[in-house]
């Protein structure tokens, strides 16, 4: 990459208000139905239920009524690691997953996958889904499906894009405009646009223009498993402690909010 | 020469190489890569032109704004509508799914007529001219034998053009039987009624509030405009404006608030009267409001000279700071501290009815909530309750009725409200299974169902079950087969929310009027017709005054004329809205005093001194010691439209693993009963019993059964149908005293193991 | 030398020129096979609805290839002209060709839409920007197309029996060479011009473009 190209790379990502997430659902339903998210008969064992953005519960352990829940969304966390190598980038055999510079997009690309899930393991985050069966549409439902996302097939892992289409897109609109740089709100995530509580913010960590820049500065802001040293692309914010502590391992002398550099 | 072994060696050698030389081995694996990336049935979904149609989703109650991506004919994907009033941008799950229901092949495609029986339907498809015929043939016989008042309605709203179509059908048919579906606004509309004496729906302007209490209102979980919901909650935080959530359980809402007051189950109202005595008793109230603009707020003296006892005197006696402590669980500080928070806010709200809202609940309750605003002056204030006007955009000339129909419209309405026990209410649906299944012959001889699904959404629904069984001819208007479809005796299909024109009268809470259109936004995919022109057809079909009533020859011309000069902007915009602001105090009331009506025996309980206002939750405690309560989730629909498969993908494995709800109980609970987490257990009810499955949160109060609504759907489809169980099988309605709708929040249960 | 060693040696002595005949034949053979009898089983001649002269609308066209192969606004492009573009001239038969009278009767009065096969579709997890190439890169149509806007009449379809796609893509020749850019249409044919001109090198994974630039 050329020194110009790497000053102009962007590292897209979210900063999700946890205190305001309501654990809805509209974000994973939006998830769904923008990239044609498979369905199947019984999704009550989410070991097996494929959602890209997943809504999980948190609970402080505390006794009624001092019990407090929080709602956690999951998308991939599109990490960083060390110069790109993110834990399922460096481990795919097949070059089917990858990191891209200039986005700072992990990329799934599903006709190149085979299958054999050495992403899943590695991926601390569960963001990766295997398609045990063949999707199947009923009759007619396959009419609702977008021409912007590749359908999936059984044998092959799939995850949450950034919903990267939607760049494409974007950028297709300011190729056509004479322009090779989108603004803040031309490139944004289905889930983001969904959120009825606005908890969720998108947009180029690298930007100061850009309203995640200065959101993910904010000391209640945490990443999650922060000290594996993957270097997530998705910051969360909280004002409660518990729901900070929930983001890593914690010993119990540790406060959050010190995190180690990478090694 | 002799051809051996190694000849054909020596040919095998060179035809691979030969081959291995040839392009055949490269391309071969080539291709058979790509073959294997894509198997020749994984859909390729087809490129187009993308488009954008506005319309209002009206799958659930408040009628999300949409914008539906269309890929050329086919619609994609379902967005929020940016500046739609309320939803502003977004949409909620239910409707951000619906194009799933679309194109679900469950869609009735033609009119069908039931050829077996209503425990075993067998479905023959008929043309419309046959099916309008069969009815319009029945509905006359019954006229001719002078008994109109036997034909029923039960539609899911009271709002809008096709409800009103309905009790219009009903009116000129000479019918009093129009009966919509309840819900708490039912609730808060008796409370404005009885408290400021006007006719008005709520209206609460939550924007410029800055103090909020609920009162088991969720909020966060579908209550009034569920989007709109959300979005004031993110901006109260941002505003720091304080929420506090009282609720048994910790639900989202609770979760989210700033505080949550977890009150002993069924002691909300007390909570508020007790509140009311602080208040009182501080001399916080708003002094001009209640001086001037009150009655009853002072004991007062009758025109015979009678004593009464004023509010402020009632609530003081009655409510003791100690009391309300033992019987709410909260501490008498924390009362004290909340009740003082509210009322030096400058714009406190508090908000009444419990989760969604789909039971209406005790009118005490309400008046009790009531009284706080009404205590803290914030009544038609910035920030404050307001009494909306109701929407008034149909202005149709009176039906024409003749002799049969007046002699009917005479008869007392079947349910018994408007009767001398239930003067205050318009419907109780919810009575309606019980009489019909004590009377020896169903009182009700033809049913109507249009945009509900009481077989799924009434209490006690095996009761309606047996006596939807009895009513002899049943027509649902639906564009889904549901248990209520599978009830009938003729299905007349409705093009599906996206393939039609409706109205989508102002949603719950509003402060200002809005009217919605939806609109079709793909051609519609059957020969279906919308609710109000089978109603034409019948009604001409009929003939006489009936037909008279029915003026237009079709729905879309009924509408049209309907909004007159408006109808051009609500077609182009999609929707109109109109500002209100309310009158002032001195006008505001229409109560024979033309103040505020404190009401404080209504109010406070009737029955007895101190009184909860709260229902009591039927059954012994003898035999079943726990109480269940029932919780929503805006990742179920709870309303008449079952939720989609991408919704049931949202659904927690808590709420529901395989085909059981999954029931929350306290750890305590679980080790005195010897449950297990995640183990199965057996839920009975006075009412019915379920197996559910047992999961253990300190979400909830030992002794208390959590139990997710929204599940347990006998259809339509395998991704809906057979999961979990319907909370309405075990759940009994019990009779609100003033207004004889449904109060019940909870029941009595037992949980043993499986 | 044993026996059994000694009758071995002999045939082999006899039979070594037969050995080498029958790897001859085996080898011509199968280069017959492999060079010209494949290639006719792998691909199916498909014929397109009706035939159509890009020449002559070209040359009734104002702007070009663009004329009906356009950008969308949103900055899409249309690819093939839908009916509705064509109806605007062909309301009525123009013309005394059989393909014309095919279009008009079979297409336009129905308001069908023509089931075009298309020479350069690509498989659904491409995605290919045209604004990118044709707008900010300023190339030409023809550098990936070829020449079709000279052609007077369509080629048949051949379509690869195992895979759907068309012979254009992997291209005419068997053995995959090509001699001008737009004779194939593989993933290797866009890296190659993206290697070359150091568009979006960007990849952790090859160093070369990243994935999610032409897949989607």
């Amino acid at each position: 990459m050329s020194a110009k190209e790497q000053k102009k790379a962007k590292r897209f990502g979210m900063v999700i208000d946890l205190d305001k997430c309501t654990g809805c659902g509209a974000c994973m339903v939006a998830c769904m139905a923008e990239n044609n998210v498979p369905f199947k008969k019984d999704e009550s064992n989410k070991l097996d239920s494929i959602t890209w953005m997943r809504v999980f519960k948190l609970t402080n352990g505390k006794e009624y009524p001092d019990a407090d829940v929080c709602y956690l969304p999951r998308p991939c966390q599109h990490c960083e690691g060390h110069d790109g190598h993110s834990p399922c980038v460096s481990v795919c055999p097949a070059t089917a997953t990858d990191y891209s510079r200039e986005t700072g997009i992990v990329s799934q690309i599903y006709t190149r996958c085979f299958g054999c899930r050495y992403c899943m393991a590695a991926c601390p985050y569960h963001a990766r889904y295997f398609n045990w069966w063949d999707p199947v549409w009923p009759k007619g439902m396959e009419k609702m499906l977008s021409p912007d996302v590749s359908v999936r097939m059984r044998g092959i892992v799939e995850k949450c894009s950034f919903c990267f289409h939607r760049y494409q897109r974007a950028m297709d609109k300011a190729h056509l405009e004479g322009r090779r740089e989108l603004a803040e709100n031309e490139y944004q995530t289905a889930c983001t646009q969904a959120c009825p509580a606005g908890a969720i913010t998108f947009g180029d960590l690298n930007n100061p223009g850009h309203a995640v820049y200065k959101l993910k500065q904010s000391p209640n802001a945490f990443r999650l498993l922060e000290r594996l040293g993957t270097n997530t692309k998705v910051y969360y914010v909280s004002e409660r402690e518990w729901v900070r502590r929930a983001g890593d391992n914690y010993l119990a002398h540790e406060k959050t909010g010190q995190v180690a550099a990478a090694h | 020469m002799k051809i051996d072994r190694r000849s054909f060696l020596s040919l095998g050698v060179g035809a691979g190489a030969g081959i291995a030389l040839s392009p055949l081995p490269w391309k071969l694996t080539d291709d058979l890569s790509i073959w294997t990336q894509m198997w020749p049935w994984t859909p390729v979904p087809k490129d187009g032109e993308i488009r954008y149609v506005n319309s209002v989703s009206t799958l659930c109650r408040c009628g999300c704004g949409i914008k539906v991506r269309k890929v050329d004919d086919r619609a994609v994907k379902i967005e929020g509508q940016e500046g739609y009033p309320g939803s502003d941008g977004s949409a909620c799950a239910l409707c951000m799914s619906g194009i799933q229901r679309l194109y679900s092949p469950t869609a009735i495609r033609m009119p069908l007529k039931n050829t077996g029986t209503k425990d075993a339907p067998l479905w023959q498809s008929v043309t419309w001219d046959a099916a309008i015929r069969e009815i319009s043939e029945k509905l006359g016989k019954l006229r001719k034998e002078g008994k109109p008042q036997a034909l029923a309605c039960i539609s899911g709203s009271d709002k809008g053009t096709v409800p009103a179509l309905f009790r219009r059908f009903l009116q000129a048919y000479g019918s009093p039987n129009f009966m919509s579906m309840p819900s708490y606004e039912d609730a808060y509309e008796m409370t404005l009624k009885l408290m400021h004496g006007t006719d008005s729906a709520v209206g609460f302007d939550l924007e410029n509030a800055d103090y909020v209490i609920s009162f088991g209102s969720g909020i966060l979980e579908g209550w009034g405009s569920s989007v709109r919901m959300f979005k004031a909650k993110s901006a109260w935080k941002d505003k720091k404006v304080k929420t506090v959530q009282v609720d048994t359980r910790l639900s989202n809402s609770a979760a989210k608030a700033d505080l949550w007051l977890a009150v002993k189950p069924g002691s909300e109202s007390l909570l508020a009267l007790g509140m009311a005595a602080v208040i009182i008793s501080e001399k916080l109230y708003d002094k001009k409001f209640a001086d001037q603009y009150t009655f009853a707020f002072d004991s007062w003296k009758d025109a015979e000279g009678k004593e009464h006892r004023g509010f402020k005197e009632f609530i003081l006696e009655n409510y003791s700071l100690s009391y309300v402590a033992r019987a709410t669980g909260i501490e008498e500080s924390q009362i004290v501290k909340i009740a003082k928070e509210f009322a030096g806010a400058s714009a406190p709200i508090a908000l009444c009815g419990r989760g969604q809202g789909n039971t209406p609940g005790s009118v005490h309750e309400f008046m009790a909530v009531h009284a706080l605003n009404a205590l803290a002056g914030n009544i038609n204030q910035k920030g404050g309750v307001w009494a909306m006007p109701k929407d008034d955009y149909i202005q149709w000339d009176e039906a024409a009725t003749d002799g049969i129909a007046e002699k009917g419209l005479e008869t007392p309405r079947i349910d018994g409200a408007g009767t001398e026990k239930y003067p205050l209410s318009k419907s109780l649906p919810h009575r309606l299974a019980a009489i019909i299944n004590a009377a020896e012959k169903s009182p009700v001889e033809v049913l109507l169902v249009s945009g509900a699904n009481p077989l799924y959404s009434l209490p006690d629904s095996r009761a309606v079950k047996k006596a939807f069984g009895r009513i002899p001819f049943i027509v649902s208007f639906a564009s889904h087969m549901d248990e209520t479809s599978e009830m009938a005796d003729m299905i007349l299909p409705c093009p599906s929310h996206l393939e039609r024109y409706e109205d989508v009268p102002t949603p719950a809470g509003m402060i200002r009027k809005v009217t919605g259109l939806a609109r079709p936004v793909v051609r519609p995919q059957y020969n279906r017709k919308n609710a109000g022109d089978s109603l034409i057809l019948i009604a001409k079909a009929l003939g006489g005054s009936i037909a008279g009533s029915f003026p237009w020859a079709a729905y879309e011309e009924c509408l049209e004329k309907t909004f007159g000069d408006k109808w051009k902007t609500l077609k182009e915009t999609g929707y109109i809205t109109e500002d209100f602001s309310p009158p002032y105090w001195d006008a505001a009331f229409a109560t024979p005093s033309k103040k505020f009506a404190f009401m404080s025996e209504v109010c406070a309980g009737a029955e007895k001194k101190g009184g909860t206002g709260a229902a009591k939750p039927e059954g012994e405690e003898n035999t079943f010691p726990l109480l269940l309560i029932p919780f929503d989730s805006m990742r179920l629909a709870c309303g008449p439209v079952a939720p989609t498969p991408f919704m049931m993908k949202t659904v927690s494995d808590h709420m529901l693993k395989g085909k059981y709800t999954v029931v929350e109980i306290h750890p305590e609970t679980a080790q005195k009963y010897g449950l297990k987490e995640g183990k199965n257990a057996v839920l009975s009810t006075p009412k019915g019993e379920a197996e559910v499955k047992v999961h253990l949160s300190r979400r909830t109060a030992p002794g208390i059964v959590a139990m997710p609504r929204g599940l347990g759907h006998s259809g339509p489809d395998e991704y809906i149908s057979g999961k979990g169980s319907n909370f309405n099988e075990l759940i009994a309605a019990v009779e609100d005293p003033v207004s004889g709708l449904d109060a019940a929040w909870g029941i009595r249960a037992k949980l043993v193991k499986a | 030398m044993s026996a059994l060693e000694e009758k071995a040696k002999e045939s082999s002595d006899n039979n070594g020129g037969f050995a080498i005949l029958f790897f001859i034949i085996g080898l011509a053979a199968s280069l017959i096979f492999g060079w010209v009898v494949f290639p006719k089983l792998l691909y199916s001649q498909k014929k397109q609805p009706f035939d159509f002269s890009h020449a002559l609308h070209n040359g009734l066209v104002d702007n070009g290839c663009q004329s009906c192969h356009f950008f969308r606004e949103d900055g899409s492009y249309a690819g093939v002209p839908k009916l509705a573009q064509c109806v605007d001239c062909h309301e009525d038969v123009q013309g005394e060709t059989e393909d014309e009278a095919v279009f008009v009767n079979e297409y336009v009065k129905p308001g069908r839409e023509v089931p075009w096969l298309v020479y350069s579709r690509q498989p659904d997890c491409v995605f290919f920007s045209h604004a990118a190439h044709v707008k900010s890169g300023g190339m030409d149509c023809k550098t990936c197309h070829g020449p079709i806007g000279e052609s007077e009449s369509l080629k048949p379809y051949e379509e690869n029996r195992i895979t759907g796609y068309s012979r254009d893509i992997w291209g005419k020749n068997i053995a995959g060479f090509k001699s001008h850019t737009w004779d194939r249409m593989k993933m290797d044919d866009c890296s190659e011009c993206h290697v070359k001109n150091g568009v979006r090198q960007n990849s952790v994974q090859t160093e070369k473009g990243a994935c999610f630039v032409c897949h989607k």
